[in-house]
């Protein structure tokens, strides 16, 4: 405590004293700058000033000399030429109708459908397909005589009962005689297990199947015939026909048999695509087209390739892109696209798109 | 809540199962083709038919103009003579498309030629082989013999611009500074000449100075900056007469960096007063200058758009070279150059949708080019020193400076294409610089 009041009244009585003999409000003169001036002539001076003064640029520039007169000039090894204006060609001379190039007779005869005709009528017998679902069915119950079906086909679900766990619990109580009397004795017809040996199969079959839808197509064909009796159906069954070709007439385009794997697809699509080729400077680069075509069984464009829609670009550009996607269709079909004959009616028309946008990047 | 979203979801995915897809149900067969080839497209181009006796050689010259135009484009590949199958001896005959298709010939190209007189007669048709059918009618071509050469141009545009679909640009000039002597000494003169390096004419003699020379939209004039007062000025060159005017005359002001309005009645160019340098807008006729710029800043290179609303340049205003956009009247500007390094010499393109530039990074200059609002940037070159890059009249190539390294280093003329690819030097005599396009004659 007593030292705060001892440093504060010697602090203050230092600041009285500087204050008294420091002399801290004297007045003293601010400090002047002193510049040297040297004396110059008149003479020097006006130059001075000439020097600083913009150079008398006028617009009457002196012309530059014309070509012809800068002899100093490196000699050019071009002929110089005459005047621009000179050598104007009159624009755009459409030509009088010259003989056109006889294109339609330059063209090749179509060569195809001749070849094509053999290898159609053998197609329709898919019957190696027998194995996937479908065709075995409707022979079956041909060969099926009903006496030597037991009444009981019911027995049939074991295939059920193995899948399930509840073997495990049968196997338990073993005890229990009535699994073996249900299933061994009465549901064991011999005839009927050696005359059809594929039974197994059809078992598995027909419960992986998953319905049969596809067998009403295949019967309307037969059907109509054996069940008519008289002369007079023959009227009915001509209109019949008739209407059944006017029927199928508008939908060929459904087709039938297995569409075109991936790979098949893909095939047809890397035979287009290593003939598309992308100027990706140029506009055409930001469309997208879509093209519309036909082939014929060999894999051949059909007709005209025409423009479907396109995205982005305008006119200009996509009519160019659409040009460089024609080309490339025609360009790699060489003797046809190589494509299943048997699927033809899976790939008769096809619609592809030229789509650019990846190849903008490269 | 989400009981009933995993209801959805599964009910949705069960109705896009349900739906058959197209081809299940006999639609055409559809497929995506999204990878293509970069490659140019071969086509075949046999002598012109010479329909007079003394259209021999001139034939021959004019098809292999047309060739180079076409070949130098980078797009297409001729398919040499010695290939071809048959021969076009008579320009009406049926074009035998087989034979053309034999030798991979997409395109096909017969043209035929008379001279009487003075007077040259070219005609010419463009034929799609695998389609078989001709692109576009028949043109012909009348002019002198002098100017067959660019006759040739002519229809090599025609051929390009029917298997593109876009215009060509082989008519076409270009001004540039032809230079010469060692690089401590160097003669500096315009020069104007074919855009393939032909016909090469001079502007100018080699007494003073001379910079970036820019073409007119109408080809006619030619804006550039000479230091013959001492001072740079701007002045305006008609190439006819050669006849010139300078263009600011205001003392104790430099002027640079000019270029032509769309409309070819002003130019805007950068003018340096009290130590600053802004964008002035100049009437040619009036010679009113208009300020555009004011800022303490360095604003240089003006380039308009095509449409002439706005007007890219730059700028160090944020401390260092980037390229602003304008309105073409002046007020705010907006930057829309980002990246590293400094951005100069801005150039619209003709088609509008890009604007060229040098760029310079880590001791490396290029030429690039980017959206108009700075997007996608994309560097074409790189050296040792690449600058001022030009249009041609159809936004497709990019013609600029390249010097090399070292005290013996020269300056020459490159071409670059937008894609970045087929870079290659013009040929011209001696050094050049500078290079301006001039729009398709």
């Amino acid at each position: 405590m007593q030292i705060g009041h001892y440093i504060s009244g010697i602090a203050h009585t230092g600041l009285i004293g500087w204050v008294l003999l420091g002399g801290v409000f004297d007045s003293d003169p601010p400090p002047m700058e002193v510049t040297e001036v040297s004396m110059i002539s008149a003479a020097d001076f006006d130059a001075l000033l000439q020097t600083q003064q913009a150079p008398d640029a006028s617009t009457d520039v002196a012309l530059p000399t014309p070509p012809q007169d800068i002899e100093t000039a490196p000699k050019l090894d071009s002929v110089p030429d005459v005047k621009p204006e000179l050598d104007q060609p009159d624009q755009a001379v459409p030509l009088v109708p010259d003989v056109a190039p006889d294109v339609a007779a330059l063209a090749p005869t179509p060569p195809e459908p001749d070849v094509l005709s053999e290898d159609a009528p053998v197609l329709p017998t898919p019957q190696t397909d027998a194995g996937v679902v479908i065709p075995e069915a409707p022979v079956r119950p041909q060969t099926r005589p009903v006496e030597r079906v037991a009444p009981e086909p019911v027995a049939v679900p074991d295939p059920d009962t193995t899948i399930s766990d509840a073997l495990q619990e049968a196997t338990k109580p073993d005890d229990a005689g009535p699994a073996r009397e249900e299933v061994v004795e009465e549901t064991a017809p011999e005839a009927a297990t050696t005359e059809i040996a594929t039974e197994p199969k059809q078992d598995e079959v027909a419960s992986a199947a998953p319905t049969s839808s596809l067998r009403p197509r295949m019967r309307p064909a037969a059907a109509p015939t054996p069940q008519t009796d008289v002369a007079t159906d023959a009227a009915v069954a001509a209109a019949l026909a008739d209407v059944a070709a006017t029927q199928t007439a508008p939908t060929p385009a459904a087709p039938t048999g297995p569409p075109l794997t991936r790979g098949e697809k893909d095939g047809l699509r890397v035979s287009v695509q290593q003939c598309w080729v992308v100027d990706v400077g140029s506009r055409s680069a930001d469309v997208t087209v879509v093209v519309g075509l036909e082939l014929d069984q060999n894999g051949k464009v059909q007709g005209n390739i025409e423009l479907l829609s396109s995205e982005g670009g305008d006119d200009a550009a996509v009519n160019t892109a659409f040009q460089a996607a024609r080309r490339a269709v025609l360009r790699c079909q060489k003797n046809g696209y190589d494509l299943p004959v048997e699927k033809y009616d899976h790939w008769r028309e096809i619609e592809i798109t030229f789509n650019p946008e990846k190849m903008r990047h490269k | 809540m989400t009981k009933i979203l995993t209801i959805l979801t599964i009910a949705i995915m069960a109705v896009g199962h349900l739906v058959p897809s197209a081809q299940a149900q006999g639609g055409p067969l559809r497929i995506e083709i999204t990878e293509g080839v970069i490659e140019p497209l071969p086509y075949a181009v046999p002598d012109f038919v010479a329909e007079t006796p003394g259209s021999n050689q001139i034939s021959k010259d004019i098809s292999r103009v047309i060739a180079e135009d076409l070949n130098g484009t980078g797009l297409f590949r001729e398919i040499p003579a010695k290939a071809h199958i048959s021969s076009v001896t008579n320009f009406g005959s049926p074009v035998q498309y087989a034979d053309w298709k034999a030798i991979n010939a997409q395109a096909l190209i017969t043209g035929g030629v008379s001279v009487s007189g003075d007077q040259l007669d070219v005609k010419f048709r463009v034929y799609d082989v695998f389609a078989g059918t001709e692109l576009g009618n028949g043109l012909r071509f009348k002019g002198t013999k002098d100017g067959w050469r660019r006759m040739a141009h002519k229809v090599a545009d025609a051929v390009y611009s029917r298997i593109t679909g876009e215009t060509g640009y082989f008519d076409s000039r270009v001004v540039y500074v032809s230079e010469a002597g060692p690089k401590n000494d160097r003669k500096k003169r315009l020069a104007v000449m074919d855009y393939d390096g032909a016909n090469s004419q001079f502007l100018t003699d080699s007494s003073a100075i001379v910079l970036a020379p820019r073409f007119s939209p109408s080809g006619d004039r030619v804006l550039y900056t000479s230091y013959e007062t001492g001072f740079p000025q701007v002045y305006v060159l008609d190439i006819g007469s050669v006849q010139r005017k300078v263009l600011s005359n205001d003392s104790g002001t430099m002027s640079f960096a000019p270029r032509f309005s769309p409309d070819g009645k002003s130019v805007v160019m950068s003018v340096t007063e009290g130590g600053n340098t802004d964008l002035f807008k100049i009437d040619i006729a009036s010679g009113r200058r208009q300020r555009l710029t004011s800022t303490p800043s360095i604003e240089t290179a003006p380039s308009y758009s095509p449409d002439g609303s706005k007007i890219v340049f730059e700028s160090d205003r944020s401390g260092a070279q980037q390229l602003y956009v304008m309105n073409a009247g002046g007020g705010e500007a907006t930057r829309i150059s980002f990246g590293k390094g400094r951005y100069g010499t801005p150039v619209w393109s003709p088609r509008g949708d890009l604007i060229a530039f040098t760029k310079q990074n880590k001791g490396r200059f290029h030429i690039g080019v980017m959206r108009n609002d700075g997007s996608e940037e994309r560097l074409l070159t790189a050296s040792f020193l690449d600058e001022g890059p030009t249009w041609a009249p159809n936004g497709r190539v990019i013609m600029f400076t390249r010097e090399t390294r070292g005290a013996d280093g020269a300056s020459s003329l490159y071409s670059v294409d937008v894609s970045g690819r087929n870079l290659k030097p013009v040929k011209i005599n001696g050094g050049g610089s500078d290079p301006s396009w001039s729009p398709l004659q």
